[in-house]
């Protein structure tokens, strides 16, 4: 290895990037499409709350409805004086969304309610019908039941838990599992996009040396491992730059936005009622400005997995392009790659859930899994110190592999044009050199 | 007469393919040596290892007495056959990155870069792009980023194909030009006329092997004055009667002949003169490609029965 010729390539790719235009466009466009995601995703939950489904109630007893219409108005409608026959049209002709029959042995829990309805609404209002009727039944059957004003208080009445921390070190703190959790699955999702980000610029570019047809004249001057290594770094060196843009840009503006922010958000939420989704976000919104509540370690351990998932896929991705001849073939020869980021993209979901289930930890302890699912357990939960030091460990032993077979791939990938390479021939190449 | 390049005995297997099988051939200096061969004869592979891009499974390759490493490397200016530039990067930046990748450092780089772009006429396009250039001037660019960092060696892979006439005829004086000032050259072509103008030495490759190797004019030489050039008025289906003979460049007031079985050249005069009024009758020592043809004819014949005694 010389580190001058492997300089001087990491200079190359680092200079080319950093003034081409697609890195300043990415730079200014990845935040923006972030926060329009975000936006989306509290527009659709705040939106679809308010699609009014109106459900027909039959209610024999006449006590039910009330009840019904005291959760909400809109949604029941006391229809108790049309015929039965009539309330089934009106879902055939989607007047309204369902119908349900009401009497007496449906209080005494005799029988079972029956929701009829054109099957829309979905999970959601399945499951407020249930709790709404659930609700109004036992409220009726309190009353007759003639307990007292301050029995019924009880049921009515809801209970909650306000948790606290306990470290080993027998230091109490608030626990934010909520938010945590939404950074951990923050962490995750960038380190996701980061691999497949930076994995596709050093891929295309080991592409784009081999269609220019450059790449023999710089493999009479550098040795393949030298570019490899190169590149590699060329790219982290990019990387660096834009995360610092980000960091540097996100933390200047919520210092800035921050307090403007929730000071709109708090005078709006106290003067009108809100909707659901609006109020969730309202609790989230303050959370993803105040960041000077992470801790350190946990910042530090973003940076240690954002890299070692870096470096151990980016050699993979750069063999890919060397065996690949254009960047449509690409696809096939990307599966082995791809599959083992989006398993734990998935199991990410599972693992933002109970971070220390069995599937959580053995996932976050296998190398390809690691850089996504550890993070998001650490930023969770209280992750063992054995697991974390095990999972770099295993990171940094696979990277020893990935690098060893990516170099010995694109060193026979590199000069060989003309039809991009199957699974076969990379086995081959393997063996060969 | 001192050896620039040595080639010893080397050996080069891709899979089930000999690409290179058991070669050896050396490069003298201050001279220009021709590489020849049909495609996929093992010209480029040879080339590679000549240049450390791709290692010898067997034998010895030295440049200078030292083994090739990347030192003999930075000795050597290399053209490939599949060449490129990178398009989005400008014409001087992309000359300094080359240029030091082969050890130079900035000062004499820029130095170089600015005399051989003038010497091109090309300096306008220092800050260019290289994707914006014409295709002529790239190839332009390509030259000097080949001979930038002033090596003592160059290799040349299939250097004219895809050049247009008025760089063609650039790269030739630059070869020349780079001869006369004592430096070595190889290149591979299957274009013979510029190998008869240009090489000095040359080298056959078929199949893997070296099947003819030495100075141009020796060969030629040793091959004897066997062809007959024939220019002649009328007829010349009489051509087609003559046996023995290997007919190239054949015209309808031209033919070629290579006389194969010690036939006597005045028989075939004798009928020219029974069917058509010759113009001119003349004989010569073969020509590089009839040389090129019946070699490797021989060799593929050869090869053929030894296939079918096996």
């Amino acid at each position: 290895m010389n580190w001058r010729q492997t300089y001087l390539v990491l200079k190359r790719e680092y200079l080319t990037r950093v003034k081409s235009k697609g890195f300043i466009w990415a730079t200014i466009l990845v935040p923006v499409g972030f926060a329009v995601l975000i936006g989306v995703g509290i527009f659709i939950a705040a939106w679809d709350s308010e699609i009014d489904y109106t459900i027909g109630v039959f209610d024999e007893s006449g006590l039910i409805i009330e009840n019904l219409q005291e959760i909400d108005e809109t949604r029941y409608q006391d229809y108790s004086d049309l015929p039965v026959d009539t309330l089934r049209a009106m879902v055939q002709r989607e007047e309204i969304t369902g119908y349900v029959l009401v009497n007496d042995s449906h209080i005494t829990g005799e029988q079972n309610l029956e929701l009829i309805y054109s099957g829309s609404g979905g999970l959601q209002l399945l499951t407020a019908v249930r709790s709404d009727f659930r609700e109004s039944i036992r409220q009726e059957r309190l009353r007759r039941e003639n307990v007292s004003e301050d029995i019924r208080n009880i049921f009515e009445s809801s209970v909650t838990i306000d948790s606290r921390r306990l470290s080993r070190e027998g230091e109490e703190t608030d626990d934010d599992t909520e938010f945590l959790s939404v950074v951990g699955m923050f962490m995750g999702l960038i380190i996701f996009g980061a691999i497949f980000g930076y994995g596709g610029y050093i891929m295309r570019g080991v592409i784009e040396e081999k269609t220019n047809r450059i790449i023999e004249v710089i493999a009479s001057s550098v040795k393949p491992i030298e570019l490899l290594t190169g590149k590699m770094a060329g790219v982290g060196a990019i990387a660096i730059t834009q995360f610092g843009i980000w960091i540097l840009a996100f933390t200047g503006l919520s210092a800035i936005a921050g307090p403007v922010a929730s000071s709109i958000i708090g005078e709006s939420a106290s003067a009108t009622q809100m909707p659901n989704g609006m109020e969730q976000a309202n609790q989230e919104l303050p959370a993803i400005l105040d960041i000077p509540t992470l801790e350190t370690s946990l910042i530090i351990y973003f940076v240690i997995f954002f890299f070692l998932g870096y470096l151990l896929f980016s050699s993979l991705f750069a063999a890919i392009g060397s065996a690949a001849d254009s960047e449509t073939d690409t696809q096939q020869l990307m599966l082995p790659i791809s599959a083992p980021i989006f398993i734990a993209y998935i199991i990410m979901f599972h693992t933002m859930q109970s971070p220390d289930s069995t599937l959580s930890v053995v996932g976050s302890l296998i190398p390809f899994f690691s850089p996504i699912l550890m993070i998001t357990r650490i930023a969770i939960t209280e992750v063992p110190f054995w697991q974390t030091s095990t999972a770099i460990l295993l990171m940094l032993l696979s990277f020893v592999g990935t690098m060893w077979l990516s170099a010995k791939i694109y060193q026979v990938g590199i000069l060989s044009y003309g039809k991009t390479a199957t699974f076969k021939d990379l086995a081959k190449w393997i063996k060969q050199s | 007469m001192s050896v620039t390049i040595s080639v010893d005995g080397v050996s080069k297997r891709f899979g089930e393919t000999q690409a290179v099988n058991n070669v050896s051939f050396d490069v003298e200096k201050g001279r220009i040596f021709g590489l020849l061969g049909p495609n996929g004869a093992g010209k480029t592979t040879t080339i590679r290892m000549i240049n450390y891009i791709t290692l010898q499974d067997e034998g010895k390759i030295t440049i200078n007495d030292l083994p090739v490493s990347p030192k003999t490397q930075k000795m050597i200016g290399y053209m490939p056959e599949e060449r490129g530039l990178y398009k989005k990067m400008k014409v001087g930046e992309q000359l300094m990155y080359l240029a030091q990748l082969k050890g130079m450092n900035k000062t004499d780089a820029r130095e170089k870069i600015k005399y051989w772009l003038n010497r091109f006429n090309a300096y306008d396009w220092h800050s260019k792009v290289v994707g914006e250039l014409s295709k002529g001037m790239s190839q332009k660019i390509q030259f000097i980023s080949t001979i930038v960092h002033n090596p003592e060696i160059y290799i040349f892979d299939e250097p004219f194909s895809g050049l247009d006439p008025i760089n063609s005829e650039l790269l030739k004086e630059i070869i020349i030009e780079l001869k006369d000032q004592g430096n070595t050259i190889l290149f591979s072509t299957h274009r013979m006329e510029q190998v008869e103008q240009m090489c000095d030495d040359i080298c056959l490759f078929n199949n893997g092997k070296v099947v003819l190797t030495g100075n141009l004019r020796k060969i030629k030489k040793d091959f004897g004055k066997n062809t007959v050039l024939l220019e002649f008025q009328g007829d010349g289906s009489f051509l087609d009667e003559l046996e023995d003979v290997r007919i190239n460049n054949r015209s309808t007031n031209f033919a070629e002949i290579r006389i194969l079985n010690g036939l006597n050249a005045q028989e075939i005069l004798k009928k020219a003169m029974q069917n058509v009024e010759i113009h001119k009758f003349q004989l010569v020592e073969p020509s590089l490609n009839e040389i090129f043809i019946s070699t490797v004819g021989e060799d593929n014949i050869k090869k053929q029965q030894e296939a079918e005694l096996s």
